[in-house]
C-alpha cells in the first residue's frame, strides 16, 4: 500500500506492522450501511448500554470518504446491490467490512430471486457474523475479533508470504462437501 | 342446529341464513395441503382435493351503509359516461366488506364519481394492488382499490378490475387519486398490468432491467441450493412437504 | 509581553506543523489505490447526474457561499466591537455603521437573487 508496505524485511517490520496496526484499530470509523432490522441493533451498539463509543467508533460516516469499516447490516436486495459496490468502492484504503446477520453473511432466511445469497457476492468479507439479527453483545464481538485481525496483518514482504500461505491452504483444503464429519 | 334469527337481532357481520344469499361460487381445485409441492410429498395430505371458494354476488339489501353506497353511486353516474349496470360487473358483500367489480373501461368515471359526489366523497385511495388468477381465462389480472372516506366517517369499499392476460392494459386511476401513481408502478412491475395514462410506469421493487413479473402464480421463487458440509439443501419449493 | 504569549505562539507553532506534515507527506506516504468509484461525486451509492468537467460543485452554491460571508464574518467583526464600543466612542460607532450599510448591500444582492428561497 503506502510507505509501510515497502519496508524491506528484518528493518523493524515487526515493530512497523504492530505500530501499524495498533494505530488502524483504534481509530476505525464505521459507515452507515444499516439495510433493515440488523441496522436497529447496530443502532443499540451506539446506545450507552453497549457502547461502541469504547472504541471510539460511536461516529458513525454517512460519507464513505470517512469511513473505515462498512458494517452491511441486513438484507441486500438485487436493487441495492450496485449501490452497495459503489459505496465500498469510494471508501479509501484501508477499508474492512463486517457483514452483520445471517442475511448479509448468506441471505438468511431469503432463499428467493429478490435478495443477494450474501455480500460475499459482491464485496470482500473480513468478518461474517451469523444472527437474525446478532445482539449487540454479538456485534462487539464481531468489532474486537475484527480489531485483533487488524492488529495482527502483515505488512510488506510478510504480507506477500501471507496471501501465498493462505491461497496454498486453500487449494489444498477439503472441499466443503466432502466435510462428512460423523457421516461418512 | 340453524340459529334462528329475529328481526330485531340482525347484526351484518352474521353468515345470512341458508337459502337466502346465493351459494359460493367455485373457483378451482386445491390439491393436498399448503406448501411447497415440487418435491416429494410425506405429509399424507397429497390425495386432498378441496374446492377453493369465493362469495357468490350479493343480492339486495346489502346491510349497513353499503345500500346507501350502491343508490348514491347509481345515481351518481346518471348522465355519465356509463350508467351503474354497465359499469358494475358485480357487487360482493362478504364478512363485512364490500366489493364492487367494475369493467376495466369505466374504471376512471366510477372513481371520478366515487371521489366527487358529496354523499359518496371516498377522498382516499389506500393501495393499487394486484392478483393473479391463472386458470381464470379472460380474467387472470386483477387491479384492487381500496378506498376510503374520511368525510364521511370512515366507510370503506374495494373496486377490483380485471383484464385477461393477452391484453393486460386497465387505465390508470392517477388523475384521480394522484396517491395511485406508485402503487400502480409496484403492480406493474409485480403483475405486469399496464396502466394507460400513467405518467411513468416504471419497475419500483425490482431493478429496471429485470425480467418478468415477480408476483405472478408461474414466477419460481429463484432461491438457490445451500450448501452445509456434507449436504446440500434444495431451496424451499423444492424441498420435501411434511405439512 | 514575551512571557504571556509566547507558549502560545509555540502552540501554534506545533499545531500548523502538525497539520502541514499531514498535508504535505501523505501524497508521498500514502497508497495510490484510484479507481473509478473514489473520483466521481458521492451520491449515496447511484451513478452521479452527469455535469460539466472540472465543475464538481454547482456554481449556484456561491449564493450559500455569499450568506455565510454576510453573516458569519460580520458577526466576528461586531463581537469585538460589542466589548469595547463604550470606550471607542461615536467614530466607531459611525464606522460600524457604515461597515453595516456596505454588507447590507451584499445582502441585498444574494436576497433578490434568490439565495433566501429554500430550494
Amino acid at each position: 500500500m503506502g510507505i509501510e508496505d515497502k519496508v524491506p524485511a528484518g528493518f523493524l517490520l515487526t515493530t512497523v506492522e504492530y505500530l501499524a496496526g495498533y494505530m488502524r484499530m483504534h481509530s476505525v470509523w464505521p459507515a452507515t450501511f444499516g439495510l433493515a432490522c440488523c441496522a436497529i441493533e447496530m443502532m443499540a451498539v451506539g446506545t450507552p448500554d453497549y457502547d461502541i463509543s469504547r472504541f471510539g467508533m460511536e461516529r458513525f460516516s454517512a460519507t464513505p470518504r470517512q469511513a473505515d469499516l462498512m458494517i452491511v447490516a441486513g438484507r441486500v436486495s438485487q436493487k441495492m446491490a450496485p449501490i452497495l459496490r459503489q459505496v465500498y468502492d469510494q471508501m479509501p484504503e484501508p477499508k474492512w467490512v463486517i457483514s452483520m446477520g445471517v442475511c448479509a453473511s448468506s441471505g438468511g432466511m431469503f432463499n428467493n430471486y429478490a435478495i443477494v445469497q450474501g455480500v460475499d457476492h459482491i464485496v470482500p468479507v473480513d468478518i461474517y457474523l451469523p444472527g437474525c439479527p446478532p445482539r449487540p453483545e454479538m456485534l462487539l464481538h464481531a468489532i474486537i475479533a475484527l480489531h485483533e485481525q487488524i492488529q495482527n496483518t502483515p505488512l510488506g514482504v510478510n504480507r506477500v508470504a501471507a496471501a501465498r500461505a493462505a491461497e496454498a491452504a486453500a487449494m489444498a483444503a477439503t472441499p466443503t462437501h466432502q466435510m462428512k464429519g460423523l457421516l461418512a | 342446529m340453524t340459529p334462528t334469527v329475529t328481526s330485531e337481532e340482525e347484526p351484518e357481520n352474521l353468515p345470512a341464513p341458508p337459502g337466502t344469499s346465493p351459494e359460493p361460487v367455485v373457483m378451482g381445485a386445491r390439491q393436498g395441503m399448503f406448501g411447497a409441492s415440487d418435491g416429494g410429498d410425506t405429509s399424507g395430505y397429497g390425495g386432498l382435493v378441496a374446492p377453493v371458494l369465493f362469495p357468490a354476488a350479493a343480492v339486495r339489501p346489502y346491510g349497513g351503509y353499503y345500500d346507501e353506497i350502491a343508490d348514491h353511486l347509481e345515481r351518481a353516474l346518471v348522465g355519465g359516461s356509463a350508467s351503474y349496470s354497465q359499469a358494475v360487473e358485480r357487487v360482493v358483500v362478504d364478512r363485512g366488506e364490500m366489493t364492487v367489480f367494475v369493467a376495466r373501461e369505466h374504471l376512471v368515471a366510477v372513481a371520478r364519481a366515487l371521489r366527487d359526489d358529496p354523499s359518496l366523497r371516498f377522498d382516499m385511495c389506500t393501495g393499487v394492488s394486484g392478483v393473479h388468477y391463472p386458470h381464470d381465462a379472460g380474467r387472470e389480472l386483477h387491479a384492487v382499490y381500496h378506498l376510503l372516506s374520511i368525510t364521511n366517517g370512515g366507510r370503506r369499499i374495494r373496486l377490483e378490475v380485471s383484464c385477461p392476460d393477452d391484453d393486460p392494459h386497465i387505465p390508470s386511476v392517477v388523475g384521480v387519486y394522484p396517491a395511485g401513481d406508485w402503487h400502480e408502478r409496484e403492480t406493474w412491475d409485480m403483475f405486469g398490468i399496464q396502466f394507460d395514462g400513467h405518467p411513468a410506469l416504471t419497475r419500483i421493487l425490482m431493478p429496471d432491467d429485470w425480467p418478468g413479473h415477480p408476483q405472478r402464480k408461474d414466477y419460481p421463487l429463484g432461491g438457490i441450493p445451500v450448501e452445509y458440509k456434507g449436504a446440500t439443501i434444495p431451496p424451499p419449493d423444492q424441498r420435501r412437504n411434511y405439512s | 509581553m514575551t512571557n504571556q504569549y509566547v507558549p502560545l505562539m509555540f502552540f501554534a507553532a506545533i499545531g500548523l506543523g502538525f497539520a502541514a506534515f499531514s498535508v504535505f507527506v501523505s501524497p508521498f506516504a500514502g497508497p495510490k489505490r484510484y479507481n473509478r468509484a473514489k473520483s466521481d461525486a458521492y451520491e449515496c451509492g447511484i451513478e452521479p447526474s452527469p455535469r460539466a468537467l472540472g465543475g464538481k460543485v454547482p456554481v449556484k452554491y456561491y449564493l450559500t457561499a455569499m450568506i455565510f460571508i454576510i453573516f458569519d464574518i460580520e458577526s466576528v467583526f461586531l463581537y469585538p466591537f460589542a466589548v469595547a464600543f463604550t470606550k471607542l466612542g461615536v467614530f466607531a460607532l459611525v464606522e460600524m455603521v457604515l461597515f453595516i450599510v456596505t454588507v447590507f448591500v451584499a445582502y441585498a444582492y444574494v436576497w433578490r437573487r434568490g439565495g433566501l428561497e429554500w430550494d
